[in-house]
């Protein structure tokens, strides 16, 4: 099945597709492309565990390297703890738990905790700014809203998923950012 | 219509001028019935000048019309026309609290239908009383015989002053100064000091003869009943002094009480208003015994207030500041301290001295940069106990009862934000101590006391704490009345009401639940939102403290810390966890070894020099795993009048820290206050004490 998308996606022109070589050799057509053209967001594309996870650019303010984490007694279980972001303090999530890609609550106090891959993704969040510990950032993904499948329902669990993206043969999860730390 | 920018600095202005105002009508209150003060009269008047002028060039038509007749019954009052009475205050001071509603309205909140028709009948009563002065008798300065070249230069004010000063049979003379144009103003500043006490400067005016170029005279009209030979010795090798009249009167033609001397001030003899013994004499605005040729002179829209107003976000945005310099301090500290510990290379001894003078110098001026800053935000009491006296003024006068108002150490000072706090729980107590303490006047009597009740309101500055008091001489609390309704309500059990100490009893009136609003009359009325009151405190980490007799009074003590800005906290350890807790909260430091642990229906209790306190393991409150110990370090809490030991591994020590609140989504994690920074940047849990203390009093939490 892959395979065949594969060879449907090289016949055919995607309106994502990096067409520029080809638009200089026939300059006539450029305009029609860009009507139809829809322009790609960006998201930013991490790794936790073996799945790779996407937000939208705009919500992210920064990625960090692991500070020091300082738990937090009484919160819910996703809760790391706060750490200190030039003065100011932010809870960190884990969202292993929430995607049902952990069982267990991980302990992490500092970078010694963790992989040296390991970052923090700090999201922007009109309920307050929050980070994310990630395992791995893989970069910025353009991606076709208009291309982007609904999540399929596969267990009670999935409303953190947004929805799907699919490039270049990697298949994208976009995190609802909202239910992932609720 | 001006932008809006400017429109908030004229309502903050106005608002300032109209504090004062009501300030210096309560100080005037307490002089009613004798001849007011002329440094005082002189000084609301021109506050209700200001207020007309600064409303009129803000385009607030309204306000400038109602300060316009108040000014005028001001002036009617300056120039003796009208007399200083009860009604007359009265008036004045609803006068005060309408421009206050207007200004309010101006300022953009809701129009309260009342102000229109309350600010008609003020104005149309100051046009009657600004209007009804009584037409000056035979003119007693023709009989004095004072040089009409000098007489024509008076204005109506100053002859006035005069007619009065004659009067009284008091002498007036002229004293001529000469002074060198460099420093004319300090000097003519200085002898006017040495004279107040003496008697009253009338007027200042410049000779008509000059001294050379280079300097330059003045007369100054003085009156005073002072021999001639002391006046000359106070102002020896400065002045001259010659009688200004060509004779004296005698005091007994007018019922002016004769005793009226300015200065020094006598407290009145009802001294209702001790504030106005302990408020600084009246700072002359630009002198208003200098008046004549200068005061023409004075911008009249002068702040009457002698306060910067700073934004307290600005403030706030500075104390971060300070916070983060306060990690760079013990980041220098430990780079210090490592380099000196790895002293084999050449380089780190030199360079880690060094760097710990820096550091010590980095302090100091953190210090003065932190007290600095911390002065900003201090204001002094007097701005909520003003509002509390007017108010208790009113409140007096509807209860019927016969009620004495003492205030003591307004200017005693504060953290703005608690000042502001503070407003509601003294109000709450006072209007407590009032319809609850004081008994009715017969009733007193019978019990043998004075018919005029007494209530305190009393601040004092002790160390890095205010304490506050608010007492009534009234009936006081009945412990066993307490004690019933306690039982009744199920506050308490019967059982431990048998062993709770008076002091513990009386407090039992904080909890929640206690009282209701029906148990008022029956219970002397104390318990009605003393909880509230009490969670106010808590908020402010306040204490309060409750002592009463039967028939003798009741008295709250209230204590405060100074700031709530950046505070000292003692940083302890649970476990690998470190928490810090606000030191204003903690009374002292204790260890106890585990054998030395008693239970109380299995709850934990340690003794502490014969109080029996409760033993909360901070490990435990937080469902942190609990490390087997030697002894525990017990850190006993003392919040309002709650006590409890919390036991935590070790003591790190103390830091000034700046609690910050958790990021949005954990705010209002129970028993955690926020967060700070420590030297290493890592973040560390602030406890919530208060939160801590009323989780502990409910029953069913999970504490201890």
């Amino acid at each position: 099945m892959a395979r065949f998308d594969d060879l449907l996606n090289r016949f055919f022109y995607r309106a994502d597709e990096n067409v520029g070589a080809w638009l200089e050799l026939a300059p006539e057509i450029a305009d029609s492309i860009e009507e139809l053209e829809e322009l790609p967001e960006e998201f930013l594309a991490f790794e936790l565990s073996t799945e790779t996870y996407a937000v939208p650019i705009g919500a992210v303010r920064e990625i960090l390297k692991v500070p020091l984490i300082t738990s937090v007694p009484r919160v819910a279980e996703n809760v790391l703890g706060v750490m200190n972001v030039r003065g100011e303090m932010l809870p960190v999530y884990d969202l292993k738990q929430r995607l049902n890609l952990d069982s267990t609550p991980q302990r992490v106090a500092g970078p010694n905790d963790v992989p040296r891959e390991t970052r923090v993704v700090l999201l922007k969040d009109p309920e307050g700014d929050a980070g994310i510990l990630v395992d791995r950032v893989k970069g910025v993904v353009r991606l076709m809203l208009s291309k982007l499948e609904p999540a399929p329902t596969l267990g009670a669990e999935r409303r953190a998923v947004a929805g799907l993206g699919r490039k270049d043969g990697q298949l994208y999860i976009l995190l609802d950012v909202e239910q992932a730390l609720g | 219509m001006p932008p809006p920018r400017a429109l908030s600095e004229f309502v903050a202005e106005a608002n300032e001028v109209l504090e004062t105002l009501a300030h210096d009508l309560a100080v005037l209150d307490a002089q009613r019935g004798r001849e007011p003060e002329p440094d005082l009269l002189n000084a609301v008047f021109r506050a209700a000048h200001s207020l007309k002028g600064l409303s009129a060039m803000f385009g607030q038509e309204k306000i400038a019309g109602l300060a316009h007749h108040l000014e005028d019954v001001l002036d009617a009052l300056r120039l003796g026309k009208v007399q200083n009475s009860d009604a007359l205050v009265d008036t004045l001071l609803e006068g005060v609290d309408v421009l206050t509603l207007m200004l309010r309205e101006a300022a953009g909140e809701p129009a309260n239908p009342d102000t229109h028709p309350r600010a008609a009948a003020v104005a149309d009563h100051f046009a009657r009383l600004a209007g009804g002065g009584q037409a000056t008798s035979a003119d007693v300065l023709d009989e004095v015989g004072i040089d009409p070249a000098i007489r024509a230069v008076f204005t109506e004010y100053e002859e006035h002053r005069l007619r009065e000063n004659v009067k009284k049979g008091v002498t007036l003379w002229k004293v001529r100064a000469v002074f060198s144009l460099e420093d004319f103003d300090t000097r003519l500043a200085a002898l006017n000091t040495t004279l107040k006490p003496l008697g009253e400067v009338i007027s200042t005016l410049p000779s008509s003869q000059p001294g050379d170029d280079a300097s330059i005279a003045f007369d100054l009209i003085f009156g005073s009943g002072r021999a001639k030979a002391e006046i000359e010795k106070a102002v020896e090798g400065v002045a001259s002094v010659s009688p200004l009249t060509q004779k004296t009167i005698s005091p007994a033609r007018d019922a002016v009480p004769a005793e009226f001397t300015p200065a020094p001030r006598k407290p009145p003899p009802s001294a209702l208003f001790l504030q106005e013994a302990s408020a600084p004499d009246l700072p002359a605005f630009g002198g208003s015994s200098q008046s004549g040729v200068m005061q023409g002179a004075e911008p009249s829209l002068r702040s009457l207030a002698q306060t910067v107003r700073v934004d307290i976000s600005r403030l706030d945005g500075l104390m971060n500041t300070i916070g983060e310099l306060l990690t760079v301090r013990a980041n220098i500290q430990r780079l210090a301290e490592v380099a000196r510990q790895s002293g084999s290379t050449p380089l780190p001894k030199l360079w880690a001295q060094e760097l710990q003078k820096e550091s010590r110098a980095l302090e100091r001026k953190l210090d003065d940069l932190q007290n600095g800053v911390l002065d900003v935000r201090m204001v002094p009491l007097v701005q909520v106990f003003d509002k509390l006296a007017r108010l208790m003024r009113r409140l007096v006068r509807q209860s019927g009862k016969d009620v004495h108002f003492e205030v003591a150490g307004g200017d005693v000072e504060l953290d703005k934000l608690i000042v502001e706090e503070l407003s509601d729980p003294l109000m709450h107590l006072l209007r407590n101590a009032l319809d609850h303490g004081v008994e009715a006047p017969d009733e007193r009597i019978a019990q043998g006391k004075d018919a005029r009740g007494v209530i305190r309101l009393k601040a004092q500055q002790l160390g890095n704490q205010v304490q506050i008091e608010v007492g009534d001489d009234g009936a006081g609390m009945d412990e066993t009345r307490i004690r019933q309704v306690a039982i009744e309500r199920g506050v308490v059990t019967r059982e431990a009401t048998e062993e709770l100490e008076r002091r513990d009893l009386l407090n039992l009136v904080f909890l929640p639940g206690f009282s209701t609003r029906q148990d008022v009359s029956e219970l002397s009325g104390r318990g009605v939102g003393l909880d509230v009151v009490k969670t106010n405190l808590s908020r402010l980490s306040g204490l309060i403290d409750i002592d009463s007799r039967r028939g003798e009074g009741t008295r709250f003590l209230l204590t405060l810390p100074l700031t709530l800005a950046i505070i000292r906290a003692l940083i302890v350890g649970v476990g690998d966890r470190t928490f810090a807790v606000p030191l204003n909260s903690v009374t002292e430091i204790v260890s106890v070894k585990p054998a030395e642990l008693r239970t109380i229906e299995r709850h934990e209790v340690i003794d502490v020099r014969g109080q029996t306190l409760p033993f909360v393991r901070l490990a435990r409150v937080f469902g942190l795993r609990e490390t087997p110990v030697e002894r525990h370090f017990v850190v006993i809490i003392g919040l309002a009048q709650d006590r409890f030991g919390l036991a935590v591994d070790a003591l790190l020590g103390q830091e000034d820290i700046v609690t910050k609140p958790l990021g949005g989504r954990l705010r209002g994690v129970r028993g955690i206050a926020g967060a700070t920074e420590l030297g290493d940047r890592r973040a560390v849990l602030v406890l919530d004490v208060g939160a801590l203390v009323e989780e502990l009093k409910r029953p069913t939490a999970a504490v201890g």
